[in-house]
């Protein structure tokens, strides 16, 4: 028999028995929809939580920290070289702060902030992003942090600065104009003996440093050549700038003068690809780096939301199995009152397995339509859970949630998931009932005696 | 051509451990030649219709075998018999045993949807044969709105659909009066003289014992052939 034809056969005995057959749907639908539900509420999560961690940051960086069991746990020149020598490496970046609070002039403005040291051209390389102006080329130019001009106050002399209580600068005394080719003025201090003395450099600003992508971060830095740290520390005479309290042991004191390797705080590899962070990650690991990447968390994330979904998943499946019951009962109601038929059938040369085929056909496709109808459902109760929940829930706190927070998704393989455990368990169930169809008695079935 | 050898057949009955053995056939052997008519004749219980549900594979044989057209079928498995049952043998009921929710169109077309034939050929083929039964009037009834022998005669249709061989009727007139009846053995007559079907077929009543090429009678579980059949 064609599988057209007994699909039709299939639909032709389901038109008989609307209700019965609606109603099993509706619940297999109901189970399938559950399912869906509350699994979509884990994919959400998952979905919105990686998505925070990921949306401003470089998901091929990999940071590093520093080095286990060496006496000097700090990473140097030598590890940068070994970093850049490794493969699918694109730019190896070192950063450090000066170690004091800098004091910043323009003209008759100033601010206090920290100054970061760069090795510009592998920051180049790693795609450090500009919102203006250009990256520095001499020695004596910098690029300032997008948030630098909103921090800089008209200086009148007096010790604390015009601002208001939120800690911006007040409207009169905020910095109005272009900031590129301005002369920066960069302050540093060293105490000699009690004295305290200070000396100022003057930089060029090239380049303004892009927004920072998370709405409350704030970049009031200035990004300075590694060139200006030496011109830093030759004044104060110790590394970074340092400046000792004054009553630090001269011993203490001298040796950190004589502190010849100079160490990088903020050490970043970048992969070439997402695909070889991995690899990276765990070469270096295994040379006793301590290295962090986006994707070492995401590895962790994921694996907890996977236990998660398939808890989640599985009490879904209950649901499933619970409807399944009602299959059972449709299947055997339709066999018992097909027997006769069957009897028919058989006693002309109906194949065994040809009405085996029939009945799973039938049990399978209501689970189909369940399954199809329930995701149906699932996607207007996700629709409208994303859509409503965010309003409750700021109601009820006063908080915004964020816009793009999603408490439920449904990714594409949630569906074939629910579809594909809907059409096992259906097909179980129906697997008696249909067993039981091929075991009519002929002869019996002919008598009507079944 | 159908051939029984030594065929033994008994039923039991009650619960397991206490049953009850009712003897119905013993030792029977009967040769049924291609092209022939063949009827069965008995008292009511005698066992002709134990006979034919044998040769139709709806029961097995205690004892003995049976072979159709050279196929051993009584070591058929379920789904064997099922096959050749759809393309060597057809059924005439006494009952008619059409299914009720079927029309008679899909009554008939049944077999060679069983079969596998593609929806047009199956047109074809169905539409042919109800002018054949002079029903073409009927084909979009459903049983319950047929007479006896209009219903009757869409079984035939159903039992002539594949073009069979061997045609097994048990009692095929026993719900029929007398006139239909005559009209039926008639187109027997016409089937087995033009298409050269072979039928074996189990009545108690005397007329339609008569078309037969021979006369079989069930004595005590035993077959007599009656000489004096023409
Ligand atoms: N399923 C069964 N279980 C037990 N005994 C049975 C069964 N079927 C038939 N019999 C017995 O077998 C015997 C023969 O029955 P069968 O139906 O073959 O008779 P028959 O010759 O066709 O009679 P009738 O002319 O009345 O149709 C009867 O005695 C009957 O009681
Ligand atoms: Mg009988």
């Amino acid at each position: 028999m064609r599988f057209k034809d007994q699909f039709k056969f299939v639909r032709q005995n389901m038109k008989k028995n609307k209700t019965r057959i609606f109603m099993t749907v509706l619940a297999t639908a109901m189970g399938c929809a559950f399912l869906i539900v509350l699994a979509s509420v884990g994919f959400g999560l998952q979905k919105s939580i990686v998505e925070e961690i990921t949306q401003d940051r470089l998901m091929t960086e990999i940071q590093v920290h520093g080095k286990e069991n060496e006496e000097n746990a700090g990473i140097t020149m030598d590890d940068i070289t070994y970093f850049e020598g490794l493969g699918h490496v694109k730019a190896v970046t070192r950063r450090q702060m000066v170690d004091q609070q800098g004091e910043f002039r323009v003209g008759e403005f100033r601010a206090e902030g920290n100054a970061v040291v760069v090795d510009f051209p592998s920051e180049t390389k790693a795609g450090f992003e500009l919102s203006e102006g250009r990256l520095p080329e001499a020695d004596n130019e910098v690029v300032i942090g997008h948030d630098f001009a909103e921090s800089l106050a008209k200086w009148n002399g007096k010790e604390t600065a015009p601002l208001n209580e939120d800690g911006t600068v007040k409207e009169e005394f905020k910095y109005k104009g272009e900031l590129i080719g301005e002369t920066l003025n960069l302050g540093v201090k060293q105490y000699e003996g009690e004295e305290e003395k200070s000396k100022s450099f003057d930089v060029k600003i090239v380049g303004i440093g892009k927004k920072p992508t998370k709405d409350w971060e704030w970049d009031p830095n200035i990004y300075i050549s590694e060139k200006v740290l030496s011109d830093i520390e030759a004044f104060t005479g110790t590394p970074n700038g340092t400046v000792p309290p004054p009553n630090l042991p001269a011993e203490e004191r001298e040796l950190m003068e004589q502190r010849k390797d100079r160490f990088y705080s903020q050490v970043s590899i970048y992969a070439d690809d997402i695909e070889n962070v991995k690899t990276i990650s765990e070469t270096i690991k295994d040379k006793k780096y301590f290295a962090y990447s986006v994707v070492d968390e995401m590895e962790q994330i994921n694996t907890v939301f996977l236990i998660v979904k398939s808890g989640l998943i599985f009490i879904g499946t209950i649901a499933i199995i619970i409807a399944s019951i009602g299959i059972y009962n449709t299947m055997t109601m339709a066999v018992t009152e097909r027997a006769p038929d069957i009897g028919i059938m058989k006693a002309i040369g109906a194949n065994p397995s040809t009405i085996k085929r029939i009945f799973l056909i039938e049990s399978s496709y209501i689970g189909l339509l369940g399954a199809i109808f329930g995701t149906m459902v699932a996607y207007l109760i996700t629709f409208g859970v994303n859509w409503l929940l965010p309003i409750i829930l700021s109601n009820a706190f006063g908080e915004p949630i964020p816009g793009d927070f999603k408490f439920s998704h449904i990714p594409l393989s949630l569906p074939l998931i629910c579809i594909g455990i809907c059409l096992v368990v259906t097909i179980l169930s129906g697997l008696r009932p249909a067993r039981r169809a091929t075991k009519v008695d002929v002869l019996k079935a002919m008598r009507r005696e079944v | 051509m159908i051939e029984v050898k030594g065929l033994s057949h008994q039923f039991k009955i009650g619960k397991k451990g206490k049953e009850t053995i009712i003897p119905v056939l013993e030792g029977i052997n009967l040769k049924v030649e291609s092209g022939k008519i063949v009827t069965v004749v008995g008292r009511s219980g005698s066992g002709k219709s134990t006979l034919l549900n044998l040769i139709s594979g709806y029961i097995q044989p205690t004892e003995g075998e049976i072979f159709i057209d050279d196929h051993h079928v009584t070591s058929f498995n379920e789904s064997k018999w099922a096959d050749f049952r759809l393309h060597n043998l057809g059924f005439i009921f006494q009952s008619f045993q059409l299914i009720p929710s079927m029309t008679a169109y899909e009554n008939v077309e049944l077999a060679l949807t069983l079969k596998g034939v593609h929806e047009k050929e199956r047109k074809a083929q169905t539409e042919k044969l109800f002018k054949k039964v002079r029903l073409e009037k009927f084909m979009d009834h459903y049983p319950s709105e047929l007479s006896g022998g209009q219903q009757q005669r869409v079984s035939i249709a159903r039992a002539l659909i594949l073009n069979p061989p061997i045609i097994l009727a048990d009692e095929p007139t026993g719900s029929l009066d007398s006139d239909t009846e005559d009209e039926l053995l008639d187109f027997i007559k016409q089937l087995n003289h033009e298409m050269g079907i072979t039928f074996l077929i189990i009545t108690h009543d005397e007329k339609v014992a008569k078309i037969g090429d021979r006369i079989i009678e069930i004595i005590d579980g035993a077959l007599v052939e009656e000489e004096d059949a023409s």
